[in-house]
């Protein structure tokens, strides 16, 4: 593997351990307002081992598809992303740039956040600055049951169970002898279209 | 109740926000070594993340399992390895640019400096030679080198008091001595009704010529030699030719003035005086409105010298003529030849001394 160019200058360990203690927000935006090439590094090597992971089926299936290749590829096309781009979620971005190497005929199109993925981080932030104000976390609670009422029945079955009963996925996925990845899309979908009636409420506020 | 109020804080967990998978925590869930919270809180995000429940489902398999592992610690070590390597190099790198770069910086800043000083002399330069091209020291000499015109209609009014004089002598005896004391006060007061820059050249126009004159009767004639001194300098001015008649009528007037039989009553003496200051007074203005208007023309401000002078345009003195035939200068020069035209039309009608110069003038447009 040939060296790619990320240009260290401080790397200590102090720092190094400052800097992974930072969340994904807070690295991105040292690496893009301050420069810090190595802020940009630990947020790379934090989800190294899960592009490693995605990458894997990919790797030896063509020429030009060996780890020496794709990874330095792959690490300098989110080098060069993270600068211009707008990042709400790493993972995210993360996954479509993977994908994108993979499948080269998009590999130009810049990443952009869907909108079912905002409506959530969205109602994530809302959640978030409700911790603090009792008052808006009940009104907000309120305002989930009835959005829970209104969905389908199987979806409203499987949040209930998965996040009010803490159940297991592969126990939910058992009982109503669907696969994981379907059950995790059920769940997924229900939250969308919950997000989604949130927003629309709150936009009608 | 509680229970209730349990759930309905759970119910919140279903947009809570969870990280990642950690390098550590993948495959522990695969290998099912989490406690229940910590499963339940990754399977959260797993609904959520593509890349982590993809991550897991290409673990599941065996064989990418194995090479997961040293993969996973190679790309790791290598983005270090690259760290380190990059920044040694790249250590040396940026101080030496940032070396560069002061150097670089002081470099420009000196010759930035020096070309700012070197601007900043020319400018100042340049602009104290406009300020001397713009006040020359004696403003009044730009009159008195005149444009073509000027001399001949200037000098032909100036030429007559001598003439006057001579007619009249027992007029004119009476006359400078009554109107030398008045007209000096009013040209003096009058100045600044007009405009300020015209004061300073008339006032040391006459404190000059003051002195100029001989003074052969300080006493006496110190009155009556303030008014020809002024045309003196007008003709001196204008037309040096005609110089000379001025010192001959102040002779005639001195030879004329001892005989005193040729002066009647007093009484008549003192009508004349009222009459002559009467004259005098607007004549002087005139005189000293129309050299103001001759200033600009000299000046080459045009559109002052014409207002000025169409202020006098109206006067019946001699300067209205003059004043005339100057606007039509004016114009002739502005490019406005209907004007030039009609204005040289109006002088030729009032038939005055600028008659011939008016018609040359209308038949060359």
């Amino acid at each position: 593997m040939e060296p790619f160019r990320f240009s260290y200058v401080n790397i200590g360990n102090t720092m190094l351990q400052q800097l992974t203690n930072l969340s994904d927000k807070d690295l991105i935006s040292r690496a893009r307002k301050l420069k810090d090439q190595e802020a940009e590094g630990v947020l790379l090597e934090r989800y190294s081992h899960l592009m490693v992971a995605v990458c894997l089926p990919y790797l030896n299936t063509a020429p030009g598809t060996a780890a020496d290749d794709v990874f330095p590829a792959l690490l300098q096309r989110l080098s060069n992303s993270l600068k211009t781009q707008t990042i709400h979620k790493v993972n995210e971005w993360i996954h479509y740039n993977v994908k994108a190497i993979q499948d080269k005929s998009d590999r130009n199109l810049p990443f952009f956040s869907s909108t079912e993925s905002r409506e959530i981080q969205q109602v994530e932030n809302r959640i978030e600055q409700a911790a603090m104000n009792q008052k808006e976390q009940q009104q907000l609670i309120a305002q989930m049951n009835v959005v829970i009422s209104q969905l389908p029945a199987e979806e409203k079955y499987f949040l209930t169970k998965f996040y009010l009963e803490q159940q297991p996925l592969a126990q939910l996925a058992g009982a109503k002898k669907y696969s994981i990845d379907k059950t995790r899309q059920i769940l997924k979908n229900a939250k969308q279209h919950m997000a989604s009636i949130l927003m629309k409420q709150s936009y009608e506020q | 109740m509680s229970s209730n109020l349990e759930n309905n804080d759970k119910i919140l967990k279903i947009f809570s926000t969870v990280r990642c998978m950690n390098r550590d925590q993948l495959p522990r869930y695969l290998d099912g070594r989490l406690t229940d919270l910590e499963k339940h809180l990754l399977e959260q995000h797993l609904v959520d993340c593509d890349l982590c429940f993809d991550a897991l489902q290409t673990l599941s398999q065996a064989r990418y399992r194995e090479q997961y592992q040293p993969l996973s610690v190679s790309i790791s070590q290598y983005i270090r390895n690259s760290i380190r390597k990059v920044s040694t190099t790249q250590k040396v790198e940026r101080y030496q640019r940032l070396e560069q770069k002061k150097e670089s910086f002081l470099i420009y800043f000196w010759v930035v400096a020096a070309v700012a000083m070197g601007a900043g002399g020319v400018y100042l330069i340049q602009q104290q030679n406009k300020l001397k091209a713009l006040n020359p020291p004696q403003p009044i000499a730009a009159v008195e080198k005149g444009i073509e015109p000027i001399p001949a209609s200037h000098s032909q009014p100036v030429a007559t008091p001598p003439a006057e004089t001579a007619a009249s002598p027992v007029a004119a005896t009476v006359a400078p001595a009554t109107a030398a004391a008045p007209v000096p006060d009013s040209l003096r007061r009058r100045p600044p009704a007009a405009e300020v820059k015209v004061i300073p050249a008339v006032k040391k126009d006459t404190i000059k010529a003051a002195p100029a004159t001989p003074k052969p009767a300080p006493a006496k004639d110190s009155a009556k030699k303030a008014p020809p001194a002024e045309q003196k300098e007008e003709k001196s001015t204008l037309q040096p030719a005609k110089e000379t008649p001025a010192p001959a009528a102040e002779k005639v007037e001195k030879k004329e003035t001892p005989p005193p039989p040729k002066k009647e009553k007093e009484k008549e003496k003192d009508d004349d005086d009222n009459k002559k200051t009467a004259d005098a007074q607007p004549s002087g203005t005139d005189e000293f409105l129309y050299k103001a208007a001759m200033v600009y023309h000299q000046q080459g401000d045009l559109n002052e010298a014409i207002s000025r002078y169409k202020h006098l345009a109206d006067s019946k003195s001699k300067y209205g003529e003059l004043s005339r035939y100057q606007l039509a200068v004016c114009y002739r020069s502005k490019g406005q030849t209907g004007k030039a035209r009609r204005m040289f039309k109006e002088v030729v009608r009032m038939n005055g001394p600028m008659k011939e110069k008016a018609q040359s003038a209308l038949d060359s447009l």
